[in-house]
């Protein structure tokens, strides 16, 4: 605790100087081209790995700053390049990089009113957010007090302060991510992310057809073991238990057997039927059966038994035994016992293991078959005897129990994240349909976006009523329902995605309300090291004047028109002339919708003109508004990162704010 | 028309009074004769409630525009007249016996609406009464009368529209009386005693299993049709195990009754489970138990809104004040520092023999030993993480001994590691340390002392046990035989069964009331047997006694020699199900032409059908109409032939 205090009141003291400083600060923050980036960002898992094991004691700071250095080396590369592009803008010097994934972010009560008139522009009212904060915003309401504006603000540092604790927490891997074609792209996921927000950044960098098949992968090459993560898990976790020398990757791939149990229940709930029966079940009858097992007060297992072949301890030998699978774990029937409840023996129970697929069983251990499923701790990476191998006869057999597995371990979560699933294939079908822009596949996102903190927080208790037919209805996809939402949490200031991504995020993870926080954007980490960014796209100047400046949409597409693009999107659309900001480097957004919906902020002075990455943000709403551009609007926000999901401390801000209202409320 | 002569017992008169004679004629209707009957008793009350009752034809004549011709009634028809609502005993699923007035009149099934609407139970449909199981009365066992709750004076009229004061019916709201028995409906029972469970009869069987379902009574005739007489004992109990929309917010009364039958059948094994899953329910049955005493009256209003209130009003308190500055507020963010001297072993590595002692220090989810207090600045000997690993307890309190079994992941599997702790509070606090570290908390969690406390009640808990022997056990304590069925009993002494359960509470300490009652239902729900009710049938064309189950969704076939399933029919595939009540034989014909058909031997096909029927019915509610009861579709499916 030390030194959260040390890096707190170091973190206010720079507060205090941005306040100060407030007046004369109108320099816009220098873009970072993130495209930019890609050749260097080499910086495979296993380097991570490394550093992340150097640092046992789990210092992320340490690890941000080994990524800073990596990042800053390859931005010098880069320097010359992106200086031929952009004229250099003023940097600040006076800002070192914010220590350790700190940012310094403005004043909060900057960011509160400001975002506050963002926020009703995106509602309603036609009026550019981009004009809002260049001009005082109208205050809200009555002139609140002085001493309410003190307060308030006392408010804003507190929950500020806090917010960046939080922030500086967590902590994000670089992960690099196989693609079926022998291709790999890299991302960046901090561990408030769960795979499903994941998957839909690959959906967004692969163009594929998003089907609910697509998983991410993790195999263990020394072990031979592999398995899909679950759309609700995190996904830092699990990579965080890899060792240093780990040779385990990440895939992204079709399984078909992730959701069958949703597809063909009957096959896992009726498996002693015959094969026709299975085969010609009704859908109707389907749909009953995912309605009894998953939608009732308790999800119910598959009533499994069967013989399997287990790897004796130690030995090489398998022996066969009568195994049952129960909601509560895996027993067997030991000898001469009956198969009555009361004698099973527990084998093993599902709170802490995981089920994988073992490969090529048959010659590693000499597996009676290859359809070999293990159980262990996710931490265990190499041989131990706390591995349990299991053989089954059929691969048949062997999907059963994986499945039934995984339904006794994770209950309604599957099905809900089914369900987010299919929303997002079916939505992504539409949306392709309707509006021929790759980056649009994003757009039924805030659909799921709305669930996944949920899913993030643990198990969903309570499965959605309704039947699942009804899943399939395409939420309403378009973009500005996506403005609406929340603003993404503060996004990493942490060394920017790889390339690939940063192409895509330029566009998605900018809310609208990202502009706001740009009034005093914080250095980026690695500025010190770069030679003066490129000059802001010539729109800054003339944020009124919107439309005509606007980036030829989709802006996603824009923006890979930068000199060193993507190998993806090379060369797909290069009618923008200014080289868009990217986000990445952007100061954290305003913070969490709470916060910013609390009210009477007390106004604030006039904010700098808005930065680089203004006019994508700003000028959406007036795209929409107006409907004085015909193009297909910029994609929308696309992921949320869960502000409020990660962990508990999401709860505590919102209490914190209700506190504080309440307190003006008395006075 | 002439004028007969037709005699009338009048049960208000007394049992032995000689029965009233009424001048009649053919053509007069039943409210003509009961106004005269009441003339000539020269009693003034409220006959409201009263009705006649064809003794020999065992039938009430309800219909006061009837002629008696219309009914057939002659000189020699026995008529008895009686109120239509008496006192019953009715055995609820928690062991307590109330005594009420229910209708004897309508069908079962309205009376069984009856009662559920004074009881405060919603979907009354779920229930039913049945003949209790003869207690055998022993000489020694008289004093031990149960005690009856009285219900008897509600007045009828109250119950027809259950208004809710207080979080309960109104008729409970009256005295304070009242208001205990609503307690007694709506709160968990503590754990029975030892002896009681084991003198409880417990089916050994599937085929004594099937025998209580032989038991229901008929929902479509009234009590008095069936037997039953005033001041009779029956059971109210749930029969239909599809538990639709339960809200523990309006269902305090179901919830706690169906936690109560489910339990029961836990400990009388009348559902087969394993070791741990009922070390699990043992767990949660102590949770619940020690919840429910403690927390009076939860169920009307809604914890999470108190934990936000208390939340927000402690920070307010925190942001009063001249110096609330945000690192104050930090201050109270930290975790509470955890620093020890306790000892160490690791029993798979040979290079630490036995417990040596070293200054221990929990750090976020992490252990850190040092050689001493003194060398506590600089780096640990090692740093435990205890995220993702299993923490068991080892402990006799009795002997002293306070072990933490600590099952650490490594790359390379999983580490043992043991810590000794000196005492009962280093224990509680080190517990608890860990159990929050292995879930990937810090002791700054909120759950920290509550985890604590928790820990040491249980402790206090072997104290006791083990200190005295397990008949006089204090109220604040809990026998662990009082949590298991009488099978571990024998298998394991009380302080053996005591860390094992501790080892399954520790997963659900933390949960509320409502959420350890809905807990133990889920994984009660999902054991494999769960609402099967069983019947012994002979299937036509065979020669052996078969044993059907029948679950919310489908029927098996059990064979008795083998004790499996043999087959499993599902009732969306059934097309129509038939029964001929003169050979009293069931036929069942399912999709793909699949007809089955027997006959039934533990329990009337009546109940069989019905059991159907009803379950089919369950399945047709839905959220739209779960406000009003289709009472006549229940009927036509489960009401079967007139001839009955």
């Amino acid at each position: 605790m030390d030194d959260i205090d040390a890096m707190f009141s170091a973190m206010l003291g720079e507060m205090d100087l941005l306040t100060q400083s407030l007046g004369e600060e109108t320099v816009p923050p220098e873009a970072l081209s993130n495209t930019k980036k890609e050749v260097n960002y080499s910086i495979g898992f296993t380097d991570l790995n490394e550093s992340l094991h150097e640092l046992e004691g789990n210092d992320l700071d340490a690890l941000m700053a080994d990524l800073m250095a990596d990042l800053n080396a390859t931005e010098e590369k880069l320097a010359t390049e992106i200086e031929c592009l952009k004229a250099p803008s003023a940097s600040q010097p006076d800002f070192p990089p914010p220590p350790k994934g700190l940012s310094i972010e403005p004043a909060p009560s900057h960011i509160s009113p400001s975002s506050a008139g963002s926020r009703s522009s995106n509602v309603s009212t036609p009026v550019p957010s981009a004009a809002s904060s260049l001009a005082p915003p109208p205050p809200s309401g009555a002139k609140p007090t002085t001493e309410e504006i003190e307060a308030q603000m006392k408010a804003d540092k507190i929950k500020l302060a806090l917010e960046k604790l939080k922030e500086a927490k967590v902590k994000k891997l670089v992960v690099k991510v196989l693609m079926n074609d022998g291709s790999s792209k890299t991302l960046m996921v901090d561990e408030r992310q769960n795979v499903r927000e994941v998957l839909d950044n690959m959906f967004e960098k692969s163009h594929c057809d998003c089907n609910v098949n697509w998983s991410i992968c993790e195999t263990n090459p020394e072990l031979q073991l592999e398995r899909a993560f679950e759309d609700h898990e995190n996904l830092v976790d699990p990579l965080s238990a890899w060792t240093r020398d780990s040779e385990n990757k990440v895939l992204f791939q079709e399984r078909p057997e992730k959701y069958e149990v949703f597809k063909n229940p009957q096959n896992f709930y009726l498996w002693k039927k015959d094969k026709t029966t299975l085969r010609d079940m009704k859908d109707k009858d389907k749909e009953l059966l995912i309605q009894e097992n998953f939608c009732g007060t308790s999800i119910i297992v598959p009533d499994l038994e069967g013989v399997l072949h287990l790897r004796e301890d130690g030995k090489k030998s398998w022996k066969q035994r009568l195994f049952q699978l129960r909601a509560s774990g895996i027993y067997y029937v030991p000898k001469g016992k009956t198969k009555s409840s009361r004698d099973l023996v527990c084998f093993v129970q599902f709170d802490n293991v995981n089920v994988y697929y073992g490969k090529d069983f048959k010659s590693k251990y000499k597996a009676p078959t290859d359809f070999c499923f293990v159980l262990k701790h996710p931490q265990i990476q190499k041989e131990s005897q706390y591995i349990k191998y299991l053989c089954c006869d059929d691969i048949w057999t062997m999907n059963l129990w994986v499945t039934g597995i995984r339904i006794a371990k994770y209950g309604a979560s599957l099905y809900e994240n089914f369900k987010t699933a299919e929303i997002k294939a079916s939505n992504s079908v539409w949306t392709n349909r309707s509006t021929p822009s790759s980056s649009n596949q994003s757009t039924p996102s805030p659909t799921v976006k709305a669930k996944s903190p949920n899913q993030a927080n643990g198990h969903a208790t309570k499965p959605q009523p309704g039947p699942i037919s009804q899943n399939p209805a395409p939420p309403p996809p378009p973009p500005p329902l996506a403005e609406v939402l929340p603003p993404p949490p503060p996004d990493p200031v942490l060394p920017p995605p790889p390339p690939p991504m940063a192409a895509k995020t330029a566009s998605k993870p900018t809310p609208p309300k990202r502009n706001q926080p740009n009034n005093f954007p914080p250095p980026p980490l690695d500025m010190d090291n770069l030679p003066p960014p490129p000059p802001p796209p010539p729109t800054d100047d003339h944020l009124e004047a919107p439309p005509d400046f606007l980036p030829p949409p989709p802006p996603a597409t824009g923006f890979n028109s930068l000199p060193p693009p993507p190998p993806s999107f090379g060369g797909v659309d290069h009618s923008l002339p200014p080289p868009p900001p990217d986000p990445v480097s952007l100061p954290p957004p305003p913070p969490d919708p709470v916060f910013v919906a609390s009210g009477a902020p007390p106004p604030p002075p006039p904010p700098p003109p808005p930065p680089p990455a203004a006019p994508v943000a700003t000028l959406r709403p007036a795209v929409r508004t107006s409907g004085s551009l015909k193009k297909v609007p910029p994609a929308p926000p696309k992921r949320t990162a869960p502000t409020q999901g990660g962990g508990g401390g999401g709860d505590f801000m919102s209490e914190l704010m209700l506190a504080m209202r309440k307190k003006h409320a008395d006075q | 028309m002439a004028a007969w002569d037709l005699s009338v017992t009048v049960e208000d008169l007394g049992l032995d009074a000689p029965p009233v004679t009424i001048s009649v004629a053919s053509d007069l209707h039943i409210g003509g004769v009961i106004l005269k009957l009441v003339e000539k008793t020269q009693i003034k009350q409220d006959w409201s409630d009263h009705a006649l009752w064809w003794e020999q034809k065992q039938r009430w004549l309800l219909r006061t525009a009837w002629t008696l011709e219309k009914y057939g009634i002659h000189a020699d028809a026995k008529l008895v007249f009686m109120p239509q609502h008496k006192p019953l005993r009715l055995g609820l699923p928690n062991g307590i016996t109330l005594r009420l007035r229910v209708c004897f009149s309508n069908p079962v099934f309205q009376t069984v609406m009856g009662i559920c609407r004074m009881l405060n139970i919603r979907h009354p449909e779920e229930l039913s009464l049945l003949r209790p199981i003869e207690e055998k009365k022993k000489k020694k066992d008289k004093n031990l009368a149960p005690e009856i709750y009285d219900l008897t004076e509600v007045p009828l009229s109250s119950v027809s529209r259950p208004c809710l004061y207080n979080g309960m019916p109104a008729h409970f709201a009256d005295s304070p009386e009242m208001e205990a028995i609503y307690k007694m409906l709506s709160v968990s029972q503590p754990p029975p005693a030892p002896e009681v469970i084991a003198k409880q009869y417990r089916p050994a069987s599937v085929v004594d299993k099937a025998h209580i379902n032989g038991r229901w009574l008929d929902s479509s005739r009234c009590l008095l049709q069936q037997g039953i007489q005033e001041s009779d004992k029956l059971w109210l109990r749930f029969k239909y195990y599809a538990t639709y929309d339960m809200d523990p917010k309006y269902d305090a009364v179901r919830l706690t009754q169906l936690y109560e039958q489910a339990r029961w059948a836990i400990l009388l094994e009348d559902i087969d489970c394993t070791e741990e899953e009922m070390m699990l329910f043992g767990a949660l049955q102590y949770h619940i138990s020690k919840v429910a005493q403690s927390e009076p009256q939860i169920m009307s209003n809604n914890p999470a809104m108190d934990d936000l209130d208390s939340a927000l009003q402690s920070l307010e308190v925190k942001m009063e004040g001249e110096g609330s500055s945000a690192s104050d507020l930090l201050e109270n963010m930290t975790a509470p520092e955890l620093t020890d001297y306790l000892k160490i072993f690791r029993p798979k590595r040979l290079t630490l023999k036995g417990y040596k002692q070293y200054w221990f220090k929990f750090q976020d989810t992490s252990i850190s030993y040092f050689k001493s207090k003194e060398e506590s600045i600089g780096e640990p000997i090692q740093m435990i993480n205890l995220k993702g690993c299993e923490v068991a307890p080892d402990v006799n309190v009795a002997a002293q001994k306070f072990l933490i079994r600590l099952l650490i992941p490594a790359p390379e599997g999983m580490n043992e590691v043991y810590l000794r702790c000196e005492n009962e509070q280093q224990y509680a606090q080190w517990m608890a340390g860990c159990r929050l570290g292995s879930k990937g908390k810090t002791l700054a969690d909120s759950s920290f002392q509550s985890e604590i406390q928790s820990i040491r009640s249980f402790l206090a808990m072997q104290k006791t046990n083990s200190s005295s022997s397990s008949a006089n056990a204090s109220e604040e304590s809990i026998n662990t035989h009082s949590l298991v069925s009488p099978r571990y009993h024998k298998k394991y002494k009380p302080k053996q069964l005591t860390p094992r359960i501790l080892d399954a509470y520790q997963n659900v300490a933390q949960l509320s009331l409502t959420d350890a009652l809905m807990r133990f239902l889920q994984i009660w729900q999902a054991l494999p047997d769960f609402g099967l009710a069983y019947v012994v049938v002979r299937f036509k064309g065979s020669r052996k006694d078969e044993v059907l189950g029948i679950a919310p969704n489908r029927l098996i076939r059990i064979d008795l020699s083998v004790g499996d399933v043999v087959k499993t029919w599902r009732y969306n595939n059934m097309k129509q199900w038939n029964v001929n009540w003169d050979i009293r034989q069931m036929a069942i014909e399912f999709e793909g032409n699949v007809n089955i058909a027997f006959s039934c031997v533990t329990a009337d096909c009546k109940i069989v059908h019905e059991f159907i029927g009803g379950y089919i019915f369950m399945s047709t509610r839905s959220r739209e109409k779960s406000e009003t009861l289709n009472e006549e579709l229940f009927h036509k499916l489960t009401g079967g032939h007139e001839a009955l």
